[in-house]
Parts: structure tokens; C-alpha cells; sequence
């Protein structure tokens, strides 16, 4: 009797010591785990926009060095004569055109933030007291204050940051074509060897999928990046004909938010309709800028011209999967993360697309069963 | 230090047969590629080293590639409609399979089955795909050298043919009398 008690005692301990064992030791690896990730997040958050734009470099320019290196150049040195000649037409076209005044604009734009926001908030104030006049109901909701709130915040955002910014572009500057030199020159030797990591079972359907997704992708980045270069560029053209101020800056906005479908470029005409408000008032020229932004740049070039051209079909989302990445984008990377988000929604929904056509079209048993899955 | 010449030779010959592009030149259907060729080949192909008695592919599969052996054994074998499989053939190194899944996606006919621990060279659509659009010389002349070999399986393929057709049609001749 005192024996299996004894021996029950003895089982306890063990127990006792192995939860508690496993209980600290779980402890333990979480928060190694957590202080892992945290300190894996600060050392790659400032690698997070260089390597995203080198591989947009790298996806652009992989044509050109394809077709340099078909002539029998090597690839690195196909890679470095394009790089050349890229440096060669930046400062054939400083010297040509000169260099383009960034201080000078930033200074004006500085002193004329204030004025444009300060605008729209008078704009913004009489449209709410012509609303509160005709909803009584919305006049404790003070649009005007949460403007200005805002307007101050981005002010304040925008001085400290310009110094900070100039750093980070300097370095951008260095870590961009040295990044995409090297994803342009072993891109296909990395992902060679991630793909021989599968076990051989799945290994040709790796492959297989693979080549269809990276296909599918490079198209939809370059075709992407080229139907926005070419919306700034009209969005400039067409705003060069009027005497609006910071034409390229707005062409810039323009052709960025143009990343974005369905939201980002009325987001993107957003800050040249209040400039061309405040600084040509309502006449010809503002609904020229208008029909530029709209008419021109969204509905003729872009809707009619470039999309059906560059982008499939295939990689279109829908809707509400833009809004979601949207917000879940701007959650994660502010403001980056937002223009980034739906690109990279994209290119999942091409993943699972490509998959799922992979496993339709070669599934073996496709063969015993009829598309409404009948038996033949 | 001066080394023998006579075991230098020895060892260069041992490292030089010991690479893949020596390996891949003793093919026939990449026995007519160039050094340069070679190398660019090395680069194409993938090397997969497979377990005893490991599937390399079954019967029914999505095929995209053709298979070298490299060295080791493979069984290419096929199921019947009691779904017993009957050995096709033996495969040692040298031999290759699976080719005619290179040229067009469509499910494998025959399984193969590594017999023993074995390492293969596989040559895949994609890869060939891509290649022909980078260096198209190379490409071709290696498409061009699987196509030899290929049409030199289907030559003897219609000659065996030809005999098997003869000696149907002979024994039946004198029962027409």
C-alpha cells in the first residue's frame, strides 16, 4: 500500500518537473521567438524598399540584357553595358536639359503646401455649412478641424522627414543597381536552387508551376510599371500645356497612384485639382486639367490603350480583394504598403490562379470525368 | 616541389571524367555538342538524386522532362489492367527515358522505378523553353541532337515493323492456297 503510494508520489514529481519543464521551456521559445522576430524586423526593415525597387529594376530591364546577352555577350557584361548606357542617357539628359531644380521646388512647395491645404479647407467648410444647411443632423461633425489636424501633421512630417528622406535616397541610390545587378545576373541560379529543395515527388510540378508563374509575373510587373511611366507621362504633357506649377511632381503622384487600380488615381488627381482651384481658379484651363486627369490619362490612354495591351485578364482582381489589400497594406507599410499592396495581391492571385489551372488541366483523372463532373 | 607528370596526368583525367559536361558528352544524343555547348547544358539540366526503390515517376503523371542516368539502375515499369506492374526494361547508366515528355505535356505511360540509390540528370520543357529564348545556338543544336536520336528509335522502330508485318503476312499465304 505505502509502496504504490510511494510509488504515485514518485509519479507526481515526474510530472510535476516535466509540465514544468515544458511549461518554462515553451515560455522560453516564445519569447526567444518573439525577441528573434523583432530583432529580424528592425535588421530587414531598411532592406524592405531597396530590394523592392531593384527588382523592379530587375524585372524591367531583364528584356534588354536578354536581348544583349542573345548576341553571345556574357550576361554580366551584357548587365553592365546596359547599366551605361542608362548612366550615359541620365547625364546626356542633365546636360541637355539641365538639372532639374529640386530645392528651389521643394522650397516653393514647402511655402505652398500650407496655402493649398488651407484652401481646401475653406473649400471643405463651405461645402459642409451648404450640407449642415440642408442634413441639419451632421453639424457637431467638424470636418475643418480634422483637415487641419491632418494638414499640420503632414507639415510637420514633411520638414523633418526631407533631410532623413535625402539620406535614404542617397543610399537608395547605391543599394538599388547593386541589388538589381545581382537579382538580374543569378535570379535564375537562386531560384534553381530553391526549387531543387523540393523532394523529387513534386519537383516537376514545381518546375512546371514555376516557369508559368514567373512568366505570368514579369509580364504583369512590366506591364504595370510601363502603363503607369506612360500615364505620368501623359498626365505631364497634358499638365506642361497649362500654367500649373509642379507639373512633374503631379505627374509623379499620377503615375504612382496609378499602381493602384480603382482608388489610386482619384487619389492621385486629388492634389492637382486643388492646385489648379487655388492657383487658376474654376476656367478653361482647370477643366483642361480636369479632362486631362480624367478623360485623357484614365479613360483614353489608360482604359482603352495600355490595359488591354499590357495586363490580362487574368490578373484581375476584384474590388473588394483591392480594398482589403489596400487596408491591410496601409496597416503594414503606411503609405508604401498601401501602393504596394494590391501589385503584391496580384501577383498571389496569379500564384493560386496558375496553380489551380496546373491541377485542372493535368489533373489524371480529368480524362474519366466530364467539365460538371459526371462520369464520361 | 616538382610533381610528377605521370600522376598529375592521372588525376587531371580522373577530374575531368568526373564532371557532369564530360558525363553528358559520352550521351549520343550530346556527343556532337562543343565544350561551350557542354557547359551551357550543365547549366540547364537539374541533377536528382533518388533513393532504392524510390518512384521516379508513375504511370499517369505529368510528365516535362526526360531523365539521364547518371549512375545507379532504373526500372521502367508499367501497370496492366489489374493493376500488376510488369517491368518494361532495365535501365543502366548512360541510358535515358522519358523523352517524349519533353516535347508536349501529357501524362507519362510508364512508371520508373530507381532499383537502387541512383543519381539522374533531368532535362525539362521549361528550362528548354527559357533557354531557347536566352542562347537559341545552343538550344537548337542540343533539340537537334535529341532529334537524331529520337528519329534514329523511330527508323529501327518502323524496320521492326516492316519485319513483323512480313512475317505475319508470310505464314498466311499458304493458307490462302
Amino acid at each position: 500500500m505505502s509502496d504504490s503510494s510511494g510509488f504515485r508520489r514518485a509519479q507526481v514529481a515526474v510530472m510535476y518537473l516535466v509540465l514544468t519543464t515544458a511549461i518554462a521551456s515553451g515560455i522560453a521559445i516564445y519569447s526567444s521567438a518573439t525577441t528573434f522576430t523583432t530583432l529580424l524586423r528592425t535588421a530587414t526593415s531598411g532592406l524592405f524598399l531597396p530590394i523592392l525597387l531593384a527588382m523592379i529594376v530587375a524585372f524591367m530591364l531583364e528584356p534588354l540584357v536578354n536581348l544583349i546577352e542573345n548576341r553571345g555577350v556574357h550576361r554580366t557584361l551584357a548587365i553592365f553595358i546596359i547599366y551605361l548606357f542608362f548612366t550615359a542617357a541620365v547625364i546626356l539628359l542633365l546636360l541637355i536639359i539641365g538639372p532639374p531644380n529640386w530645392r528651389g521646388m521643394i522650397q516653393a512647395l514647402k511655402a505652398d503646401v500650407p496655402r493649398y491645404i488651407s484652401f481646401a479647407i475653406v473649400y471643405l467648410t463651405g461645402l459642409l455649412e451648404l450640407a449642415q444647411q440642408h442634413f441639419p443632423f451632421i453639424a457637431h461633425y467638424n470636418l475643418g478641424d480634422h483637415l487641419r489636424n491632418f494638414s499640420q501633421a503632414l507639415i510637420g512630417a514633411i520638414l523633418v522627414q526631407t533631410p532623413r528622406s535625402a539620406m535614404r535616397i542617397g543610399s537608395l541610390l547605391i543599394l538599388v543597381p547593386l541589388f538589381s545587378f545581382f537579382f538580374l545576373r543569378d535570379s535564375r541560379r537562386i531560384m534553381r536552387g530553391l526549387i531543387s529543395l523540393t523532394p523529387n515527388r513534386y519537383f516537376e510540378m514545381v518546375l512546371d508551376i514555376y516557369a508559368h508563374v514567373s512568366w505570368q509575373l514579369s509580364h504583369f510587373i512590366r506591364g504595370r510599371i510601363i502603363e503607369a511611366i506612360i500615364v505620368g507621362l501623359v498626365v505631364w504633357a497634358g499638365l506642361s500645356l497649362t500654367d500649373i506649377r509642379y507639373a512633374p511632381i503631379l505627374a509623379l503622384v499620377a503615375g504612382i497612384t496609378n499602381l493602384v487600380p480603382y482608388v489610386g488615381p482619384i487619389f492621385g488627381m486629388l492634389p492637382g485639382i486643388t492646385i489648379a482651384l487655388v492657383d487658376l481658379g474654376v476656367g478653361p484651363q482647370f477643366w483642361w486639367i480636369l479632362c486631362v486627369y480624367i478623360l485623357i490619362a484614365q479613360v483614353i490612354v489608360d482604359n482603352m490603350i495600355l490595359i488591354p495591351i499590357l495586363i490580362s485578364k487574368v490578373s484581375n482582381l476584384h474590388p473588394l480583394w483591392v480594398i482589403m489589400a489596400i487596408i491591410m497594406g496601409g496597416k503594414l507599410y503606411g503609405i508604401l504598403g498601401m501602393i504596394i499592396a494590391v501589385p503584391i495581391a496580384s501577383i498571389i492571385n496569379i500564384i493560386i490562379l496558375e496553380i489551380r489551372q496546373y491541377r485542372r488541366t493535368f489533373n489524371p483523372y480529368n480524362r474519366y470525368f466530364s467539365s460538371r463532373g459526371k462520369m464520361l | 616541389m616538382n610533381p610528377n607528370p605521370f600522376w598529375q596526368n592521372i588525376f587531371r583525367n580522373q577530374a575531368d571524367q568526373q564532371t557532369l559536361a564530360y558525363f553528358l558528352n559520352q550521351i549520343p544524343i550530346f556527343s556532337k555538342l562543343s565544350r561551350r555547348e557542354l557547359k551551357f547544358l550543365e547549366k540547364i539540366v537539374h541533377i536528382r538524386n533518388f533513393s532504392a526503390d524510390e518512384m521516379v515517376f508513375s504511370a499517369g503523371d505529368i510528365g516535362s522532362g526526360m531523365y539521364i542516368i547518371r549512375s545507379g539502375q532504373i526500372q521502367i515499369l508499367s501497370v496492366d489492367n489489374n493493376g500488376k506492374e510488369l517491368e518494361q526494361a532495365i535501365l543502366e547508366p548512360g541510358d535515358f527515358f522519358g523523352e517524349v515528355a519533353l516535347t508536349g505535356t501529357r501524362p507519362r505511360t510508364a512508371g520508373a522505378r530507381a532499383t537502387k540509390a541512383s543519381s539522374l540528370v533531368g532535362l525539362f520543357r521549361s528550362d528548354i523553353l527559357e533557354a531557347t529564348i536566352r542562347h537559341p545556338a545552343p538550344t537548337a543544336k542540343i533539340l537537334f541532337g535529341l532529334n537524331r536520336v529520337l528519329a534514329d528509335r523511330l527508323h529501327q522502330c518502323s524496320q521492326q515493323l516492316e519485319l513483323l508485318q512480313s512475317t505475319l503476312t508470310a505464314p498466311q499465304e499458304p493458307n490462302n492456297e
